[in-house]
C-alpha cells in the first residue's frame, strides 16, 4: 500500500463518519461529495509507481515505463457520473428547504411525515 | 448485437424529447415497446443455444467493455422489457403529454437492460447511478412532490453505497488488473483467501442496500409510497429495482466463488423476510404495505437462491418474475383504486369490488398469486421453492408464507364493505381504459403462469419438471391451513398494534440510522467472511 492510498481510506472513513454523526442534510452532501473524491484519489493511486510516464504523445517511447491509464480514465467518468446526482441532490433538497424550511435531518422527518399525509404516520384510529 | 439493447431505448428517448408532433409520440413510445419486447424474446431464445457475447470497441482479451448474454441475463432483459411494456400501456394515456416522463422511463429501461447485460464492473457502477438518478428524478420531475424527504434519502443512501461498491472494485482491480467479470473470476479462485474479504464485504453491502435486505431496506419501501408520484414508478421499482439487487447478488457470487456465504445469507433472507412482514402489518398506507410485502418476497426468493438444489434455484428464478408480475399489477390497480378514493389509508378504502368491479377482480388475482394459490403463478414457485428444503426450512417458509397471507387479507379488506358514499356519488366512474387494459393483462399473466407453469419452466430454464400430485396436494393442504389460521388470527387478534409496531417504529431508521446500519453491516460481513474462513 503506497500512503496515497492509505490517506484515501482515512478521507473515505472521515467522510462515513461525517455521515454518520452530522445531523444537517447540506452537510451530509458534503460528506458525500467527499466520499466520492476520497475513491477517486483511492482509484488514481492504483498501481502508482513512481517513475512511471503517461501513456501519451512524446513519452511513448519510454513504453516500458507507462501508467496504467485505465483507472484515470474511469474516474473522468465517475467525476461526470457524480457532479450529476449531486446536482439532482442539490435541486431535491433546495426544493425540500423551501417547503419545509430546516436542513436538520431529525425536524426534516418530522415535518415530511406531517406533510405527507396522516397515512404514513402510525395512526391507530383508522385501523378499528 | 447486444450494445443495439442498451443503445436504441436511449436513442428513442431522445428521438421522443426532440418530436413536436404529439401523435408520432404516442405511435413512437407503444411500437417502440413492442419492438423492445419482441427483440428480448428473441434474444432469449438465441440464448438458448448459445451465449451471445458482443465485446464494445473489439479490442481483444479482455481489455474492451464485454456485455454477455447467457439465459440469465436474457430472462432478465425480457422481464424488463415486458414490465416496461406494460407500464406504457399503464401510463399511456395518462402521461400523454408528459415528453419528460417517457424520456426518463426510456433512460431508465436503457439502464436496467445494461445493467442485466454487462459484465464489466464499472459498467455496473454508472449503470446503477444511472438508474437511481432517473428513479429519483421520476419521482420529482412534478412541481407537487419536488420536496420529498424520502426522495433525498433514496438517492443519497444510493450514491453513498455505490461509492462502496466503487471501493470494492478498486480493489479488486487492484488484485486481478481486470474489469471483466468473467477473467477477474479466473484471477481471484487463484488468489489467496484472505484479500478478497474487504472487496466481497465492500460490494456486498452495496448489493444489500439494493436487493433491501435487513438492515438496508427502510428506504426503498417509502420511496415507493410518496404521495403523488406516479405510482408506475413504485411498480417498476419493486418489479425491477429491488430484483436487480438480486440478480447483480447471482452474478457476485459467481464472482467470489471462494468465499461460501450460502448460510449467512439464507439467514439474512429469512430475517428479512419475516421483518418485511412485521413492517407491512403494521401499516395502514395502502402503498406502504405493498412495498414491505416487497421486501418479505425479496427474502424469500433470497433464501430460495441460497438452497441447495436445482428445483429451488429455478423455483426462486420463477418467484422473481412472478412477484413483478403480480406486485406491478396490485400496484398499478391500487393505483387506480387511490384515484377514484382520493385516500391511501385502509381504513378508509372500502367496497372496491362493488365499486370498482374489474380492478376488484384484477387485485384478487394479484392477492392469490402472490399468495401462491392454485392454478396462479405464485404456487409454482412457491412449490419449487420448498421442493427439496429439510425440515426446519419447510416450516420457517411455510410460516413466512403465513405473513404473507397475514398481510394480504389485511390488504384484502379494502375490497369488501361498502364504499364510502363520497366514492359511490361518482357514479358512473370513471376508469382510465389504457389503465384496466394493462391490469388485465397482468392478471392473465398471473393465471397464465400458474396453469402453463411446469411448460413455462421447462421454456425458461431448461428444467424438466413436473408437478407431483402428492406434492401438490400436501402444498394445497398447508396454503388452506395457513389461509385458515390467518383468517382466524386476524378475526380474533389485531396485528400490527401494540408490541409490533412499537418494535417497527424503532426499527424504522432515518437517514443516520441507513449510514450506520451501512457500517455495521460492512463490519458484520467482515467478520463473518474472517471467521469463517
Amino acid at each position: 500500500m503506497n500512503p496515497i492510498e492509505v490517506a484515501a481510506i482515512v478521507v473515505f472513513l472521515i467522510s462515513f463518519y461525517g455521515l454518520i454523526t452530522g445531523k444537517k442534510m447540506i452537510k451530509a452532501v458534503v460528506y458525500m461529495v467527499l466520499m466520492q473524491s476520497a475513491v477517486i484519489v483511492f482509484f488514481l493511486s492504483i498501481g502508482f509507481q513512481s517513475g512511471t510516464v503517461p501513456p501519451m504523445g512524446a513519452y511513448l517511447e519510454y513504453a516500458e515505463h507507462i501508467a496504467d491509464p485505465l483507472p484515470q480514465a474511469l474516474m473522468i467518468t465517475a467525476i461526470v457520473v457524480g457532479v450529476a446526482v449531486t446536482t439532482i441532490n442539490i435541486t431535491m433538497l433546495m426544493a425540500f428547504f423551501r417547503k419545509h424550511p430546516t436542513t436538520d435531518w431529525d425536524e426534516a422527518r418530522k415535518k415530511s411525515m406531517e406533510k405527507e399525509g396522516a397515512a404514513t404516520l402510525p395512526n391507530l384510529e383508522s385501523q378499528s | 448485437m447486444l450494445t443495439y439493447f442498451v443503445i436504441a431505448p436511449i436513442f428513442i428517448a431522445v428521438l421522443l424529447y426532440l418530436i413536436p408532433f404529439f401523435k408520432a409520440r404516442k405511435a413512437l413510445v407503444i411500437l417502440a415497446q413492442g419492438a423492445l419486447f419482441l427483440a428480448a424474446c428473441y434474444l432469449f431464445f438465441r440464448t438458448r443455444e448459445t451465449e451471445i457475447v458482443t465485446i464494445v470497441g473489439e479490442y481483444s482479451g479482455f481489455l474492451g467493455i464485454i456485455l454477455r448474454a447467457d439465459q440469465l441475463a436474457a430472462m432478465f432483459v425480457g422481464l424488463t422489457t415486458l414490465m416496461f411494456l406494460i407500464i406504457t400501456v399503464y401510463s399511456f394515456n395518462e402521461q400523454k403529454d408528459s415528453r419528460l416522463f417517457w424520456f426518463l422511463l426510456f433512460i431508465w429501461e436503457g439502464a436496467f437492460i445494461g445493467l442485466f447485460l454487462t459484465r464489466d464492473l464499472f459498467n455496473i457502477f454508472v449503470l446503477a447511478e444511472v438508474s437511481s438518478a432517473v428513479a429519483a428524478v421520476l419521482l420529482m420531475y412534478k412541481r407537487t412532490n419536488r420536496s420529498s424527504y424520502h426522495g433525498i434519502i433514496f438517492l443519497m443512501v444510493n450514491v453513498i453505497v455505490m461509492q462502496f461498491y466503487l471501493l470494492g472494485v478498486g480493489y479488486l482491480y487492484m488484485l486481478t488488473g481486470a474489469l471483466d467479470m468473467e477473467y477477474s473470476h479466473m484471477i481471484v479462485s487463484t488468489l489467496d483467501r484472505s484479500r478478497l474479504i474487504l472487496p466481497f464485504a465492500l460490494i456486498m453491502t452495496a448489493i444489500a442496500a439494493k436487493s433491501s435486505m435487513l438492515p438496508l431496506f427502510t428506504f426503498l419501501p417509502k420511496v415507493q409510497s410518496i404521495p403523488r408520484a406516479p405510482v408506475s414508478v413504485a411498480a417498476l421499482f419493486s418489479a425491477l429495482q429491488v430484483k436487480s439487487g438480486l440478480y447483480l447478488f447471482l452474478r457476485f457470487r459467481h464472482l467470489f466463488e471462494a468465499i461460501d456465504m450460502t448460510g449467512i445469507f439464507l439467514a439474512l433472507g429469512i430475517l428479512t423476510a419475516v421483518v418485511g412482514v412485521a413492517f407491512a402489518l403494521t401499516q395502514t398506507d395502502v402503498k406502504r404495505i405493498l412495498a414491505y410485502s416487497t421486501v418479505a418476497q425479496a427474502g424469500l426468493i433470497m433464501v430460495g437462491l441460497n438452497l441447495e438444489g436445482v428445483y429451488a434455484y429455478v423455483g426462486s428464478m420463477y418467484h422473481i418474475i412472478s412477484h413483478a408480475i403480480s406486485k406491478s399489477l396490485l400496484f398499478l390497480a391500487t393505483g387506480m383504486v387511490i384515484r377514484v378514493y382520493n385516500t391511501r389509508d385502509i381504513g378508509e378504502i372500502r367496497g372496491v369490488l362493488r365499486s370498482l368491479p374489474v380492478v376488484g377482480v384484477c387485485i384478487v388475482f394479484g392477492i392469490l398469486s402472490i399468495t401462491g394459490a392454485p392454478l396462479f403463478g405464485g404456487n409454482i414457485s412457491k412449490y419449487f421453492m420448498m421442493a427439496e428444503v429439510n425440515l426446519p426450512l419447510f416450516i420457517t417458509m411455510s410460516f413466512i408464507n403465513l405473513g404473507t397471507i397475514l398481510v394480504f387479507i389485511k390488504f384484502a379488506r379494502i375490497l369488501f364493505g361498502t364504499p364510502s358514499e363520497e366514492v359511490a356519488q361518482q357514479q358512473p366512474i370513471q376508469v382510465d381504459k389504457f389503465k384496466q387494459t394493462a391490469i388485465v393483462i397482468l392478471s392473465a399473466l398471473c393465471l397464465a403462469g400458474g396453469v402453463f407453469g411446469p411448460g413455462l419452466v421447462r421454456l425458461l430454464f431448461g428444467v424438466d419438471a413436473t408437478v407431483s400430485l402428492g406434492g401438490f396436494v400436501e402444498k394445497l393442504i398447508i396454503l388452506l391451513v395457513s389461509w385458515a389460521v390467518g383468517l382466524l388470527l386476524t378475526k380474533y387478534r389485531h396485528l400490527g398494534r401494540g408490541g409490533l409496531q412499537r418494535v417497527t417504529n424503532r426499527l424504522d431508521f432515518g437517514f443516520r440510522g441507513i449510514t450506520v446500519s451501512m457500517g455495521a453491516f460492512l463490519v458484520l460481513m467482515l467478520v463473518l467472511v474472517g471467521v469463517l474462513m
